[in-house]
């Protein structure tokens, strides 16, 4: 097997990269008929698997799981999530031969031998849908030819594809079919009626390719989204505990910081989260902010290069067949960090507190947004598809860091975004090693604007405002956010 | 006279440009029980809450605790809504999730939590349990706080406030959601705790109340009057007062399936091995009214949950809703779109976010919170029916801000807003006085004239609306009894 983009002539890379097309509730009037008395098979049921399965069911379709037989016989979590919630479970023998679209929701790194360990069993014109294409487009993985292969991946965890939809609600998705296997045509019409059966299509669903969605996916998730969350984080609290403020405090208010800020993030953008600045604060966290993407612009495109090259696939699978000797390695070290064994203290921190002593970070997550987004639509990324893959997802993976730190959010996304995470981090903080030198305590611990009069130059705040909202990734994310109103505000600790 | 424990002068609270407390006084003196009323809005909760130190007014607020009473020095309030966390800290569980048994293990069991609570105010687990078991609370140890109902969650917070005995004792709205059995056992206890010292301060427009309380008085125009005993509630200035039913209202629902509401055969529901529903046999045909009954913890939300279309255990049962056999095709939304649904548990998970208006118009769509333009139509039959309830100035409000009963009345609003085929009322006058209870069930009285089905879940007959034809009764899971009450005209 090699890697599917890198066979394509450049033409066809281009092509693919920049299918992105932001589709209208009518094309979604003939609901989830394309499936409708179709047999849905999940294989599977973690995290995606269960919640997709439990819409799905309740959207009126006919779903059942297949596991693997240690999964069934040991009674795995996998087998009573889906037991004990009136599903069919079977084998791969038992179900797979019976199945009209096969779902593979299985992590990542398994599914070329969960590919191959099904795909014989499938019956003749059936699908298989995926939730993320790094098997189709990095792996290579070629799939028979009669079978239609189709992408719909939820942007949000497992536990929100469930709890939007019974609210009445859905999460943002994105929707593919894979051009190599498209016998009969049917792939988009069975890709949306299967955004519809999971509540997808009343929040806004991308139409894009599995190769757009699988290299601005990776970007995203080891750039703004892990990788430089985790740097920052970590680098924050290592300056405070030097300057001397409390370690608890500091450790809660960079735990929870993140969460806060990027709250204001999803609501409306880069915009509203620097508003909650003062003027004075703002001019500042625009300044470091600037300062910053010049500083780590070579390594967001070095990333951008190696997902685009096959180069991250291939050492990340390298390091697959290595044992995961890197992997483990960098997550023994994340787990032994500082802010990692520092509990959050107890103290009280007002909303308004975690941007006011965490200017700091609200750079950081600046620089970081427009970074992964500049750098993803300069290598033909459509700007749609990088909105979702950056700032949507920011806040998201913040909530998780809110949960239990650097180590949950790591556990919770997929391995391949662990290890680009890792990746980034070790490059990263050296890269910023003079700039936090500079860093002092009224930029992350301390209010800024304490023993500072708050005046600011007219003009130079105006230029300020003017360059944080015409930046393109405010333009297009005030249409985009538009169709996810409502969303649910994460509560905070 | 000995010093007063609380005394309290002049207190002005302003909320929003309203005034909720104007210039109130009030003395409480050590041997005085006090059984507060008033209006939903009358700033109940406010007064209560400030005493206890949990929100800040102007004006002065005196408190004397008794140095050699052996009971702990603290002023306990037991908030008339409950709140719970999931293991990481975060509360934004949605209404589904206890019904899906991997989901419920995200909270911690009511023991740990009594235990955690215990080692917190230092006191001894075994002293809890006759607490636990007075209040029928004993089998519930080993459920996690996200299976409980409400009326199990309002009992965990009195287990709480009793164990504590604490020198005073505030409690907001304590019978709500409490079926009859439990009210009279909390009554018995409260005398119990007085008795031993414990003085009470209890928040409350129902009629059966402890014999202790010695002491009324009434929240009117933001200060509070004393009053006898005999003189509880006085005529209410509700908005919410009998008015004809909106025209779209008073037409029949469009009847859209043939063959009964709800047909159950053998329907089993169960947790691992842990039985919730045996066996239910049940068939209800269109437009009768039923009356669904038991006590807490019987079942009762289990069953309508199934009617619902929120369990994911339907799916393994005999059971058909609106004609269709459940698993063969129809989705939740089909079964929703002719239900209207108010419980304690969906006011508890509702979007408190949403402007009452997004709420009441959410009821057309059935999700929790607005996320559809309603059209014109629509939208002026929200606003009728907003009128009719007394909240269209409340309009643009959050339904967090506002008090419980003026919440619940929202949800009632948005309960009927569709004019639906079948009402699934589970205890919808919780948080209302006896004036808008009776009200409200004359409104449901008036629909039901229109060949609408109704389940009433209601612990009080002297509460209930007359239409009312035929009682099924739970009892741990089972179907005790069914009978008919009134033979149809
Ligand atoms: N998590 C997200 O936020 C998210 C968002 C969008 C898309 N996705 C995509 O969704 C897919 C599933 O991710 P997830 O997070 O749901 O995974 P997960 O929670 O880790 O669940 C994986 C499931 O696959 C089973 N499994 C593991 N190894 C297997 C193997 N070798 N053979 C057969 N079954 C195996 C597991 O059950 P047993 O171990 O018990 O067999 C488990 O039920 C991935 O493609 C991911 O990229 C995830």
């Amino acid at each position: 097997m090699s890697n599917y983009f890198n066979t394509l002539p450049l033409r066809e890379k281009l092509n693919q990269l920049g299918v992105c097309d932001f589709m209208d509730s009518s094309e979604f009037v003939d609901g989830v008929n394309a499936l409708k008395g179709k047999k849905l098979v999940i294989v599977g049921c973690g995290a995606q698997g269960l919640n997709q399965g439990l819409n799905l069911r309740d959207s009126g379709l006919d779903v059942s799981y297949t596991l693997r037989k240690e999964a069934i016989e040991g009674k795995r979590d996998s087998w009573k999530n889906a037991t004990e919630n009136s599903f069919t479970v079977g084998t791969y023998e038992e179900l797979i031969p019976t199945a009209d679209v096969v779902i593979n929701l299985t992590p990542d790194k398994q599914h070329t031998a969960v590919v191959n360990a099904i795909m014989p069993l499938m019956k003749q014109g059936a699908t298989l849908l995926y939730s993320h294409g790094f098997n189709i487009v990095e792996e290579g993985m070629q799939i028979r030819k009669d079978l239609s292969v189709i992408m719909v991946a939820p942007k949000c965890p497992g536990s929100e594809v469930r709890a939007e939809y019974v609210r009445g609600f859905g999460v943002p998705t994105l929707i593919a079919v894979h051009p190599e296997n498209d016998p009969e045509g049917k792939g988009l019409l069975q890709a949306k009626a299967y955004c519809v059966g999971t509540g997808g299509h009343k929040a806004g669903v991308l139409k894009s390719s599995f190769v757009a969605e699988v290299k601005s996916d990776l970007m995203g998730e080891q750039t703004i989204l892990c990788g430089l969350l985790q740097t920052g984080s970590i680098l924050s609290f290592d300056k405070m505990v030097e300057k001397g403020i409390d370690a608890g405090y500091a450790s809660k208010l960079v735990q929870y910081g993140v969460e806060v800020i990027t709250e204001a993030l999803k609501q409306g953008g880069i915009t509203a989260m620097m508003d909650r600045l003062s003027n004075v604060a703002k001019i500042k966290a625009f300044e470091i902010s600037e300062e910053l993407k010049d500083i780590m612009r070579p390594l967001f495109q070095k990333h951008q290069d190696d997902i685009m090259s096959g180069e991250f696939s291939r050492i990340m699978m390298v390091d697959w067949a290595n044992g995961d000797k890197n992997l483990l390695a960098w997550r023994a070290e994340t787990g032994e960090t500082a802010f990692e064994k520092t509990p959050a203290g107890n103290v009280k921190i007002g909303d308004q507190e975690y941007f006011d002593n965490y200017t700091l970070m609200v750079a950081f997550v600046r620089a970081g947004v427009e970074l992964a987004f500049e750098t993803m639509v300069q290598a033909g990324i459509k700007p749609e598809s990088a909105y979702y893959e950056s700032l949507h997802e920011t806040p998201l993976i913040a909530n998780t860091i809110a949960r239990k730190k650097l180590f949950e959010m790591n556990r919770v996304i997929s391995d391949t975004a662990e290890y680009g995470c890792y990746l980034f981090d070790q490059a990263c903080k050296p890269l910023l090693a003079d700039f936090m030198k500079k860093v002092d305590t009224d930029l992350v611990g301390k209010n800024f604007n304490e023993g500072k009069d708050g005046a600011v130059d007219n003009r130079a705040l105006i230029a300020v405002n003017e360059a944080i909202r015409s930046h393109e990734v405010e333009v297009i994310g005030a249409t985009l956010r538009k169709a996810m109103t409502a969303m649910k505000a994460i509560k905070t600790a | 006279m000995s010093n007063p424990v609380v005394h309290i002068t002049n207190l002005n609270l302003w909320y929003r440009q309203k005034a909720v407390l104007r210039d109130l006084n009030w003395i409480i003196y050590p041997s005085d029980n006090w059984l507060v009323c008033g209006e939903s809005g009358s700033g109940k909760t406010s007064l209560a809450k400030t005493i206890a130190g949990l929100i800040k007014a102007n004006g002065n607020i005196e408190i004397n605790f008794n140095p050699e009473a052996a009971l702990p020095p603290v002023i306990h309030y037991v908030a008339n809504w409950y709140q719970f966390k999931d293991l990481e800290g975060q509360s934004n569980f949605y209404y589904q999730q206890r019904y899906n048994k991997q989901s419920a293990e995200v909270t911690t069991t009511v023991r740990a939590e009594l235990e955690d609570y215990g080692k917190k105010q230092k006191l001894s687990f075994n002293d809890a349990l006759q607490t636990v078991k007075q209040l029928g609370f004993s089998d519930l140890l080993d459920s996690t706080l996200i299976q409980l109902s409400s009326g199990e969650h309002k009992k965990l917070q009195l287990v709480k406030a009793v164990w504590l005995a604490p020198q005073m004792l505030i409690l907001d709205q304590p019978y709500n959601g409490l079926d009859k059995q439990s009210r009279e056992n909390l009554n018995i206890l409260l005398n119990a705790v007085s008795a031993k010292g414990t003085q009470l301060i209890l928040i409350s427009n129902d009629v059966e109340i402890p014999s202790c309380m010695d002491r009324f008085a009434e929240i009117k125009n933001g200060k509070l009057i004393e009053i006898s005993a005999g003189e509880r509630i006085s005529n209410p200035t509700n908005d919410f007062t009998p008015k004809s039913i909106p025209v779209f209202l008073s037409e029949s629902p469009t009847p859209t399936f043939s063959g009964s509401v709800i047909k159950m055969t053998n329907v089993n529901i169960s947790y691992g091995d842990k039985r919730v529903l045996t066996n239910i046999n049940w068939i209800v045909e269109p437009g009768e009214k039923w009356l669904l009954q038991g006590s807490n913890g019987s079942g009762k939300s289990t069953l309508l949950s199934l009617v619902c279309g929120d369990h994911p255990q339907a799916y393994s049962n005999d059971f058909s809703l609106f004609g269709y056999k459940r698993g063969t095709g129809e989705s939740i939304w089909d079964i929703k779109r002719r239900i209207g649904l108010i419980s304690p548990e969906l006011h508890w998970y509702f979007d408190p976010s949403a402007t009452v208006w997004q709420s009441v118009a959410s009821g057309f769509y059935d999700s929790s919170g607005l996320f559809c333009e309603p059209g014109s139509t629509r939208s002026g039959q929200v606003n009728e029916l907003l009128e009719y309830f007394g909240l269209r100035e409340h309009s643009k409000v959050l339904m967090n801000e506002l008090p419980l009963g003026k919440q619940r009345l929202a949800l009632l609003a948005r309960t009927l807003i569709k004019n639906p085929e079948l009402l699934i009322l589970d205890e919808p006058c919780q948080g209302l006085d006896q004036q808008q209870t009776q009200h409200f069930n004359r409104l449901v009285d008036g629909l039901c004239k229109n060949g609408t089905t109704l389940i009433y879940v209601g612990h009080f007959e002297s509460q209930l609306p007359d239409c009312i034809e035929k009682k099924i009764l739970l009892e741990n899971g089972a179907v005790k009894s069914a009978e008919i009450l009134l033979e149809r005209a």
